[in-house]
């Protein structure tokens, strides 16, 4: 197997976890039409509670995606009804939530730094590394796209084999419509603002292996990978947000193979021209403007 | 349809956001001007920390060690001031610039503008130090650059406004490594380079010793700075087969290098990066001993150690002053900002003005007649340093610590020094 059947599937597993990393940004927004500066804090303390897993109750670090989740669904709980009743009376909710997600994103990186301090913190590989069609990966790529995959499973067989799958994706198609067909809309409102959280601190344990570590500002970063991520594939569009990961690691990946001075740039280069091309996304729906 | 328009409203304008949030990456710089007047009661050194972010693992500590000059300096009455012929106590004012260049900006602007201070120390490494840099040229002030060691900053001829205090330029730097690499006879030298001032030109320089010495790289190669995922790019170097891999990063891509070397089962027989001598205790936390084992890398100081020295502490003082319970957690970078405090010390001792003509004088004065414990202190007509050479070392393990064994001199007075012998190829850790 050559350089290039490695990028391949290399970027397929990077990938994954970037799809993973995006997907619970991408339900907030198609629900609720929010767009949340601090997606990618939640995530990086999702990766603190993977080192305190592993260093302070020495039970794996994986431990902490099944502890992520109940936490996550009860800090989406609490912040949603924090947040969202005032930020629903604003004039321009999309807008005033740039604001009010950018000043959580400030506090929680605050508390980060007051809590882990300032430094990377970083998780000792999982384990020897996984030979597949002659060549050497990593095994905490591997593990990260074999969670990945399930939990994107997770949350299409959520869009699309359950009651209230059904009631979001209306919501995410027109809220207006949905309230007058009698859809629960606060309640898919709450249950997509605590899922989007709960998948955010569950890529979080994640993210320590894929990106060697986490510090309080890695969030910021993430954030915008993520929203390139979700604009690629569609934003609103939870399957979007597969492909839009699956893009995105790709061409980071053949980019790093054969265009490595150009690593930074592709992956934004490929933004701007599904921005330009198709601006509601590759997976966005076409609608006629008369 | 309305739906639709917001969603795509929304995409354009998170587009422009992404975009411009990478943008804010890079700075900008703007021009005012500073005076100084009459004797200060107090000397006030600016300067600009990162409490987070990628460089505060190599910020924090620099920082610390300027406090502790300050701390020394004022406990002993002050520093004298040949301006004044008198001591006075010394000042230090300190903004977070929290890794952001941008933010670098506006606050060395504030520092030189609004804050007035009498010198400039700028903050860690090449990225941040830039602004200040820029700044200066354009305000014609004078900066102490501590460890931003690219050369582009060292280019206004006869007409200086930096002073490299610690580490030796890029264009320098790796001659010990080049030299090494040719003594070893490496014929495939694959070298992969962070995209910033620090880590492209010792790239280049690198580049150029080894052409010279007529081996051409097989693998030249840079990334951004803020690369972590090395997976594919490992997969690349391997495919040239090489002799030696030089990784020329920030310590937060040294780490990530080193650690897929580890979990992909990776093994060169030479690979060098350069934090981990300078950061030993960080690179133990979050690499391990194990993966560190047999890899290469720039030997510094405290692990090289400068006890002759005729301003300051020397080294093995210092450690013992700067963490009386732990002398040996002490790193290259708490030395590298104890000794910028120096370099202020003797400007302000030799200099007839605070002016920045003044102190660049004061501190050309005395350049080459230094023994700090960074070793020689002397540096060129363009303010670059070029008298701290450093040796270059192997990483040993040490129980559960490090130890970085200096295998090849840069200079002289570094041959008494070397205590290991060279182990090529690198066993397996």
């Amino acid at each position: 197997m050559g350089l290039f059947e490695f990028a391949l599937l290399s970027g397929v597993m990077y990938g994954l976890f970037y799809a993973f990393v995006g997907i619970g940004l991408n339900l907030l927004f198609g629900v609720m039409r929010v767009v949340n500066l601090a997606h990618g804090d939640l995530i990086v303390f999702g990766g603190y509670l993977a080192y305190v897993v592993e260093n302070d109750w020495h039970i794996g670090p994986l431990w902490a995606i099944p502890i992520s989740i109940p936490m996550g669904l009860v800090f989406g709980y609490v912040l949603y009804y924090v947040t969202m009743p005032r930020l629903r009376r604003s004039a321009d909710t999309e807008t005033t939530s740039l604001i009010l997600f950018f000043g959580i994103s400030q506090v929680l990186q605050a508390i980060a730094t007051i809590v882990f301090g300032a430094n990377q913190v970083t998780l000792p590989s999982l384990g020897a590394p996984v030979r597949i069609f002659g060549q050497n990966y990593s095994l905490s790529a591997v593990v990260s796209a074999a969670i990945s995959v399930p939990a994107l499973l997770l949350l299409y067989a959520y869009l699309y084999r359950t009651r209230l799958g059904l009631e979001t994706r209306a919501v995410m198609a027109d809220q207006e419509e949905a309230l007058a067909s009698g859809v629960r809309v606060r309640r898919v409102a709450v249950t997509a603002f605590m899922i989007g959280v709960a998948f955010a601190a569950a890529a979080g344990s994640l993210a320590m292996f894929m990106l060697g570590g986490v510090n309080p500002v890695t969030g910021s970063q993430l954030t915008v990978t993520a929203f390139t991520v979700i604009i690629i594939g569609s934003l609103g569009n939870p399957l979007g947000t597969a492909v839009g990961g699956l893009l995105y690691g790709l061409t980071a990946s053949l980019t790093q193979a054969y265009l490595t001075e150009w690593t930074g740039m592709v992956p934004y280069v490929l933004l701007l021209m599904v921005v330009l091309l198709r601006p509601s996304g590759l997976f966005g729906k076409r609608a006629r403007i008369a | 349809m309305r739906n639709y328009l917001a969603k795509r409203r929304m995409t354009g304008v998170l587009a422009a956001s992404v975009l411009a949030a990478t943008g804010l990456m890079a700075g900008s710089a703007s021009a005012k001007t500073l005076t100084a007047k009459g004797a200060p009661s107090v000397i006030t050194v600016g300067t600009l920390y990162a409490s987070t972010g990628a460089f505060a693992t190599s910020s924090l500590p620099q920082y610390a060690g300027l406090q502790f000059w300050a701390k020394e300096v004022n406990r002993a009455g002050g520093v004298y001031v040949k301006a004044y012929k008198k001591k006075i106590k010394v000042s230090i004012v300190a903004l977070n610039d929290e890794s952001n260049p941008a933010t670098a900006t506006t606050l060395y602007n504030q520092l030189l503008t609004q804050d007035n201070v009498n010198v400039l120390v700028s903050d860690f490494g090449s990225v941040l130090t830039a602004p200040a840099i820029t700044l200066a040229k354009n305000q014609n002030k004078l900066v102490f650059d501590v460890s931003g060691t690219g050369t582009s900053f060292f280019d206004n001829g006869a007409d200086p406004n930096v002073i490299l205090t610690s580490l030796p330029v890029s264009s320098i730097w790796p001659k010990p490594l080049t030299s090494l690499l040719l003594q070893l006879k490496t014929k495939r030298v694959a070298i992969l380079y962070c995209q910033n001032d620090f880590d492209g030109a010792q790239a280049q320089a690198i580049q150029g010793f080894l052409t010279k010495g007529g081996v051409t790289p097989v693998y030249f190669q840079g990334v951004p700075t803020s690369q972590t995922d090395y997976s594919t790019l490992l997969q690349s170097i391997k495919a040239t087969n090489p002799d030696a891999v030089l990784e020329l990063g920030y310590p937060n891509n040294d780490i990530a290098f080193l650690n897929e070397l580890a979990s992909t089962g990776t093994h060169f027989k030479f690979a060098l990066t350069i934090f981990p001598g300078q950061l030993p205790a960080l690179f133990v936390k979050d690499v391990g001993v194990k993966a560190l084992a047999y890899t290469f890398t720039y030997a510094e100081p405290p692990t090289v150690a400068y006890n002759k020295v005729n301003i300051g502490l020397g080294t093995t003082a210092f450690q013992r002053a700067f963490a009386p319970a732990d002398p040996s957690s002490v790193n290259f970078l708490n030395v590298a900002g104890y000794n910028a405090g120096l370099a202020v010390q003797a400007a302000l001792q030799n200099a007839t003005s605070l002016s920045p003509a003044g102190l660049h004088a004061g501190i050309t004065a005395v350049s080459g007649k230094l023994q700090t414990l960074e070793g020689n202190f002397r540096i060129n007509n363009a303010g670059a340093q070029v008298g701290e050479l450093l040796p270059m070392g192997q990483i040993h393990p040490a129980g559960n610590r490090i130890a970085v064994k200096i295998i090849k001199p840069a200079i002289a007075a570094e041959i008494p020094m070397v205590n290991a012998k060279t182990l090529y190829p690198a066993p397996k850790g």
